[in-house]
C-alpha cells in the first residue's frame, strides 16, 4: 500500500478548501512603486477602528428643520435634540445644515478649523447599489451583511465577496516594502492585536501593546549577567527547526519579539516627553504611544507607518441613549489630543487619521438601543484632509425611504474602496495600483474622493 | 505496533471470510481471539490528558495507560460537575458583587486544576468559547450569574445540544450579554422593532454558522460555485420575534427589570404581553403560525435550529478544535458530525458522544508527525499545565487571577466580544495560511502578548516558587520545584525529570542542549535556580506551546 498521509489527501482533494476554511493565492506584484527608491519624506496613517458599528447617524445629524425633523421621526427615542446638535459649517454645502452630537466638541472645533472632515454613508459595496438592485439582487453585494465580523473583515479588507486573506494596509506595505527596506520596524504596527487590516502576503505587522513594547523580563544585554545568555539560550531554542506549522508559527512570533523588544523599546524611551496631554481612556492610551513613535521615526528611519489602534463598545443594542455620549466623547477627545500632538511634533500634515466601523447602526430601535445595518459616517483628520467638508452624499434617513433596505439600514452611497483608495494614494500608492489596495475601486467613477490636499 | 495491529485485523477478517465460505459446513472452529490492544505509552497518554484535562500529569497518564483510553473517558463522563456558584455563595456577600470576580476566577483555576471531572471542565471551557458570555461589559456585576452560566456548561457538557441551547437562550448572563432580556415585541408607531442580537448570534456562532455545510464541514457550493448563506435578514427578523417577552424571573416591571441575588441564577421568565403573536419565519421555510405562547414559539424555533443539518459539522469542528486539532481533516469532521446526528442509539445531539468520538477517533492520536496534527495550547492551559505538574498553591490557598486576559490574552468568561479570544478561522500569515490551514490560538500569540506570558512565566519560575515562598503575598500563585532541587546538581538528571514531567520524555534534542550549555554557568549547588532555569526555558519553548 502506498505511504498516503492525511496531508496528501488534503493537497489532492478537489475542493480547494480542503479544511472547511478555503484557500486563496497569494496576490502577484508586478509594480514596484517608484523603482523602488525610498520616499523623500515622512506620512503616517492612523487606523482607528470603533468595534461593535458606531451609530454614527447620531454622530453627524442634519439640523434643518426638514432633514431634521424625517430625522427625528425615523430615530425617535433614540434621536438627539435639534438644539442640542453643535454646528458646524462646510465649506461646501448641500444645501443641509448639519450638526455634531453634543458630545463631540473637540471635534466641532478641529472640523471648523479645517483639520477634519467626513465621509458620509460610506460602507462596503462591490460596485454602486440602488435600492432596486439590491432587491432585485442584480448586483453583487459584499457577503454576510449585517455580520459584526465579516463587515470588519470587509472594511479591513476590501475583498467584496473574495476570500478575504489580506488588508488592504498589508497590501500597501507589501507595495513599497522595497521603498521602505531601511526601516527598522515593519511599516505596519498594531496596538490592538492582530488583525485583518495589515495582514498580507510579503510583509508582517508588529504587534505591541496599548503602551507600546514589553521587555523581555529575563533577558539582558549586557554579556557579563546570566541573563545575556539566557536571551541567547532562548533565541536559539527559537530558532531551531520544528516538525510542526504549529511551532514553526509561534517561534516565528517569538522571533520578531525579541528583534523588536530592543530596538522600538529602545526608540520609544528616548521620545521627548510631550506637552499634549491626552485623556485617561484605552483608545487615548494608544494614540498618546502612537504620537511618542511618530516623535522617533527618524531614529526607527521610518517613512511610511500605519497604525492601527481601536476602541470597543458600539454595539449599542442595549441603554444606547446612556451609552453613546461617553463612546462620541471618548472619539472626540482622543482625537483630538492625537492631533494636538502631531501638531505639536511638526507632523500635523503628514499624519491622517481616519475612522472605520463594522457597519452603521438601524435608524430605528429595538426599545433602548439600534441594530446592524450597513452605511454610516466616517471621519477623517489631519492637516494633510481637506478639512471642513463632508464628502459623499448624505442619504434620506426616512425608513422605507430610497436609502433603506429595511429598518433604517442605509445602503451606502460612498465605497469603503474609495475611501481607502484616496488615503492610498495620499500615502504614495501610484494609482496603477490603487487596485491591489481597493479592489473593487474600478467599478467606481471617482476613484480619488478629493478629501486628501 | 500499529503494524501489528493492523495485522490483526486483516487476519481477522480472512479467517472470518474463509470460516463464513465454509459456513454451511457447519464448521465450528471458534474465532480467533481479539488481538490485544496496544500498550499505551507515556507520551500518547500525555497527548490524550493535554487534549481531555487541564494538563497531563504522570500520575493520571499512569491511570491513562492503566485503564485504556475508553474506560479513562467513560469514568470521566460519568462524574458530576465541579461548581462554582455554591462556593462563591458561600463567600460572604460583599457590598457589590463585581467584588467577587477574583473569587470566580479563583474557583475556576480550583476546578481546572484539581477538579476531579477534568474531561468535563475542559468541554465546558471549550464551551465558554463558543457560547460566549464575558465578565467584560454588562456583566462585570452579576458575578452570581457568570458563575452559574459556567456550572450551566459544565452540567450540560456530556447532555444534549437541544437542551444546551435552550438552557444558554433562557440564563440571565445570555440574557443580559446579547440583550434578549427585555426584548418586547414591536411597536410600528415608534419604529420600534425586536432586538436582533441574540436570533443573529446564536445562529451565527452557537449553532449552524453562516453558509450550509456538508457533513464533513466543507462548505456546500451553488451552481455559480458560491457559498450557500443559512439564513437572511429576514429570518434574523423571524427569530428576533420569537425572542420576546423574556426578562429576569419575578421582575415587578418587564421594563425596568433588575436582578436580584436570586433571579440572575435561574432561568428568564416570559411575559406574554410582552411576547409577539404574529408568525415567524424561521430556518429552511419553516413558519411558526400566529398566536402561540411565548414558551412555544421558543422551543419550536430552538427544534428549528437543533435540526439544522449544519449543528452536527458546527460543533464538531469548534470542539475538535479546542481540544484535539486546528486543521481536522474533513474525514474527521464528518465522523464526528455523523455521531452528533445519531449517537447509535437514535438520539441527535448528544455531546457526551460527541467528545467521545473526537478523543476515540484515529486523528486524535496521530502516528505519523504530520505537520498540520495537533495546535497550539491556548495560553490559559499552558499555564495550568505547568501548574499542574508543578502542584502550584498559594498561602492563601487561592487563585485569584483576575488579570488573567491582560497577561494571556483571554481567562474564564473574559472574553473581549462574543466573537471569544479568537476566532476558528484564523490564520496567521505565512506558511499556515498559504497552506489553507488555520491556528485559531496564534490569534492571541502577538509579539506582545507573547512576550507579556513569557514574562509572567519567568517570575513563576524564579521568584513564585516553593523555595522562595517565605517572601511571597498570601495570593501570589507559586509553583514546587523541591523535586528537582533534590537532583539539581546533576544536569542531565534534573533535564530529565523537567521533561518527564512537562514534555513526556520528549524534548527536543535542542532545547536540551541549550537547557544544559545554561545550567553549565550555574553553580551545582544553587538548585533553585538551577530548576527555575529550567522550567523556564521548557514552558516558553514552542514545543511546550505546542499541543501534539
Amino acid at each position: 500500500m502506498p505511504k498516503f498521509n492525511r496531508r496528501d489527501f488534503l493537497m489532492a482533494s478537489s475542493a480547494a478548501a480542503s479544511t472547511a476554511f478555503g484557500s486563496t493565492p497569494g496576490l502577484a506584484y508586478s509594480q514596484i512603486v517608484g523603482g523602488g527608491a525610498p520616499f523623500n519624506d515622512y506620512r503616517a496613517l492612523v487606523c482607528v477602528f470603533l468595534f461593535g458599528g458606531n451609530d454614527s447617524f447620531n454622530m453627524l445629524v442634519p439640523r434643518s428643520n426638514a432633514e431634521y425633523n424625517v430625522y427625528a421621526q425615523s430615530r425617535q427615542n433614540l434621536a438627539i435634540d435639534q438644539q442640542d446638535l453643535l454646528a458646524i459649517n462646510p465649506l461646501t454645502s448641500d444645501g443641509v445644515q448639519y450638526g455634531l452630537h453634543p458630545s463631540m466638541s473637540s471635534l466641532q472645533s478641529l472640523f471648523e478649523q479645517g483639520s477634519a472632515a467626513f465621509i458620509t454613508n460610506v460602507g462596503p459595496l462591490v460596485e454602486p447599489t440602488s435600492k432596486d438592485q439590491y432587491f432585485n439582487r442584480s448586483v453583487a453585494l459584499p457577503p454576510q451583511l449585517f455580520s459584526h465580523n465579516d463587515q470588519q473583515d470587509q472594511w479591513l479588507s476590501l475583498k467584496g465577496s473574495a476570500t478575504s486573506k489580506t488588508g488592504w494596509a498589508g497590501r500597501m506595505a507589501d507595495l513599497i516594502r522595497i521603498n521602505v527596506a531601511n526601516q527598522q520596524m515593519a511599516t505596519n504596527a498594531s496596538l490592538f492585536g492582530s488583525n485583518l487590516f495589515q495582514s498580507a502576503d510579503e510583509t508582517i505587522a508588529y504587534v505591541m501593546g496599548p503602551t507600546g513594547p514589553l521587555q523581555f523580563e529575563g533577558f539582558s544585554q549586557d554579556p557579563a549577567s546570566i541573563l545575556f545568555e539566557q536571551r541567547n539560550a532562548f533565541t536559539r531554542v527559537v530558532d531551531a527547526e520544528y516538525p510542526s506549522i504549529y511551532e514553526r508559527g509561534f517561534a516565528e512570533i517569538q522571533r520578531r519579539a525579541i528583534d523588536a523588544a530592543d530596538t522600538v523599546t529602545a526608540a520609544i524611551e528616548s521620545a521627548p516627553t510631550l506637552e499634549t496631554v491626552f485623556p485617561m481612556s484605552q483608545l487615548a492610551t494608544q494614540l498618546s504611544t502612537v504620537a511618542r513613535l511618530i516623535a522617533v521615526r527618524d531614529r526607527l528611519q521610518m517613512q511610511r507607518q500605519i497604525f492601527f489602534v481601536a476602541a470597543g463598545g458600539f454595539d449599542s443594542h442595549d441603554n444606547q441613549n446612556q451609552d453613546q455620549p461617553g463612546l462620541l466623547a471618548d472619539i472626540s477627545e482622543s482625537i483630538a489630543a492625537f492631533y494636538r500632538a502631531t501638531d505639536e511634533l511638526g507632523v500635523a500634515d503628514s499624519v491622517t487619521t481616519f475612522t472605520q466601523s463594522d457597519f452603521g447602526r438601524t435608524l430605528t430601535s429595538n426599545g433602548d438601543g439600534t441594530d446592524h445595518a450597513w452605511g454610516g459616517n466616517q471621519l477623517v483628520l489631519g492637516d494633510g484632509v481637506r478639512g471642513r467638508d463632508i464628502y459623499g452624499t448624505y442619504p434620506l434617513l426616512q425608513i422605507g425611504g430610497n436609502d433603506d433596505v429595511g429598518g433604517g439600514r442605509m445602503i451606502p452611497t460612498t465605497s469603503a474602496d474609495q475611501l481607502a483608495a484616496t488615503l492610498a494614494k495620499w500615502f504614495g500608492i501610484p494609482d496603477i495600483d490603487l487596485d491591489i489596495v481597493a479592489p473593487n475601486i474600478d467599478k467606481f467613477a471617482q476613484r480619488d474622493l478629493g478629501f486628501m490636499a | 505496533m500499529k503494524t501489528i495491529k493492523l495485522i490483526g485485523i486483516v487476519a481477522s477478517l480472512v479467517f472470518g471470510l474463509v470460516a463464513c465460505s465454509g459456513g454451511s459446513g457447519g464448521s465450528s472452529q471458534p474465532p480467533p481471539p481479539p488481538p490485544p490492544p496496544d500498550p499505551i505509552t507515556k507520551a500518547e497518554a500525555f497527548q490524550f490528558l493535554n487534549q481531555t484535562t487541564f494538563g497531563a500529569t504522570r500520575a493520571e497518564a499512569q491511570r491513562v495507560m492503566d485503564l485504556g483510553f475508553e474506560a479513562w473517558i467513560d469514568d470521566q463522563l460519568g462524574r458530576p460537575a465541579s461548581l462554582q456558584l455554591p462556593y462563591l455563595q458561600s463567600l460572604p456577600r460583599p457590598q457589590f458583587l463585581f467584588e467577587l470576580q477574583p473569587d470566580r476566577v479563583d474557583v475556576w483555576f480550583k476546578n481546572a486544576l484539581h477538579g476531579g471531572d477534568q474531561l468535563r471542565q475542559r468541554v465546558a471551557f471549550a464551551l465558554s468559547e463558543i457560547m460566549v458570555v464575558s465578565q467584560l461589559g454588562v456583566l462585570g456585576d452579576l458575578t452570581y450569574s457568570l458563575a452559574d452560566y459556567y456550572d450551566v456548561l459544565a452540567r450540560n457538557a456530556f447532555g444534549n445540544f437541544r437542551d444546551l441551547i435552550e438552557r444558554v437562550t433562557l440564563h440571565p448572563a445570555m440574557g443580559m450579554y446579547l440583550s434578549m432580556l427585555g426584548n418586547e415585541k414591536p411597536n410600528p408607531v415608534l419604529n420600534i422593532r425586536p432586538d436582533e442580537n441574540y436570533a443573529r448570534e446564536l445562529m451565527q456562532l452557537f449553532s449552524i454558522g453562516l453558509v450550509e455545510l456538508n457533513l464533513d464541514g466543507t462548505q456546500k457550493l451553488d451552481a455559480q460555485n458560491q457559498p450557500i448563506p443559512t439564513y437572511d435578514q429576514s429570518t434574523i427578523e423571524g427569530f428576533a420575534h420569537v425572542f420576546t417577552g423574556w426578562t429576569f424571573a419575578g421582575a415587578a416591571n418587564f421594563r425596568q427589570a433588575f436582578p436580584n441575588d436570586a433571579n440572575q441564577v435561574i432561568p428568564m421568565q416570559l411575559y406574554p404581553t410582552f411576547h409577539d403573536g404574529g408568525s415567524k419565519a424561521l430556518l429552511g421555510g419553516v413558519v411558526i403560525p400566529a398566536g402561540q405562547t411565548g414558551d412555544q414559539d421558543l422551543a419550536d424555533a430552538l427544534d428549528n435550529i437543533f435540526d439544522h443539518a449544519n449543528v452536527g459539522p458546527f460543533i464538531a469542528i469548534r470542539l475538535i478544535q479546542r481540544l484535539v486539532t486546528s486543521n481536522p481533516s474533513p474525514g474527521y469532521v464528518a465522523r464526528v458530525a455523523r455521531v452528533f446526528n445519531n449517537n447509535g442509539s437514535g438520539v441527535r445531539g448528544d455531546l457526551g458522544a460527541v467528545v467521545k468520538a473526537i478523543l476515540l477517533d484515529v486523528e486524535a492520536r496521530p502516528d505519523l508527525r504530520i505537520d498540520i496534527d495537533g495546535k497550539i495550547k491556548e495560553p490559559l492551559l499552558r499555564l495550568t499545565q505547568l501548574w499542574k505538574a508543578y502542584d502550584a498553591t498559594s498561602a492563601s490557598g487561592r487563585y485569584p487571577i483576575n488579570f488573567a486576559f491582560v497577561v494571556f490574552g483571554q481567562g474564564p468568561l473574559q472574553s473581549p466580544s462574543v466573537f471569544n479570544f479568537f476566532s476558528p478561522f484564523y490564520a496567521p500569515p505565512g506558511e499556515i495560511r498559504n497552506g489553507g490551514f488555520v491556528a485559531p490560538e496564534l490569534a492571541i500569540a502577538t509579539e506582545y502578548q507573547n512576550t507579556f506570558v513569557t514574562n509572567y512565566v519567568f517570575y513563576q519560575t524564579f521568584v513564585w516558587n516553593q523555595a522562595n515562598a517565605a517572601n511571597l503575598q498570601p495570593d501570589e500563585v507559586y509553583i514546587d520545584f523541591a523535586e528537582e532541587m533534590q537532583v539539581a546538581s546533576d544536569i542531565d538528571a534534573l533535564i530529565n525529570m523537567v521533561d518527564d514531567k512537562l514534555l513526556a520524555g520528549q524534548m527536543s534534542e535542542t532545547l536540551r542542549t541549550e537547557i544544559t550549555g545554561m545550567l553549565e554557568r550555574t553553580s551545582e549547588t544553587d538548585a533553585a535556580l538551577r530548576a527555575a532555569e529550567t522550567i523556564y526555558l521548557v514552558v516558553t519553548s514552542p514545543e511546550f506551546a505546542f499541543q501534539r
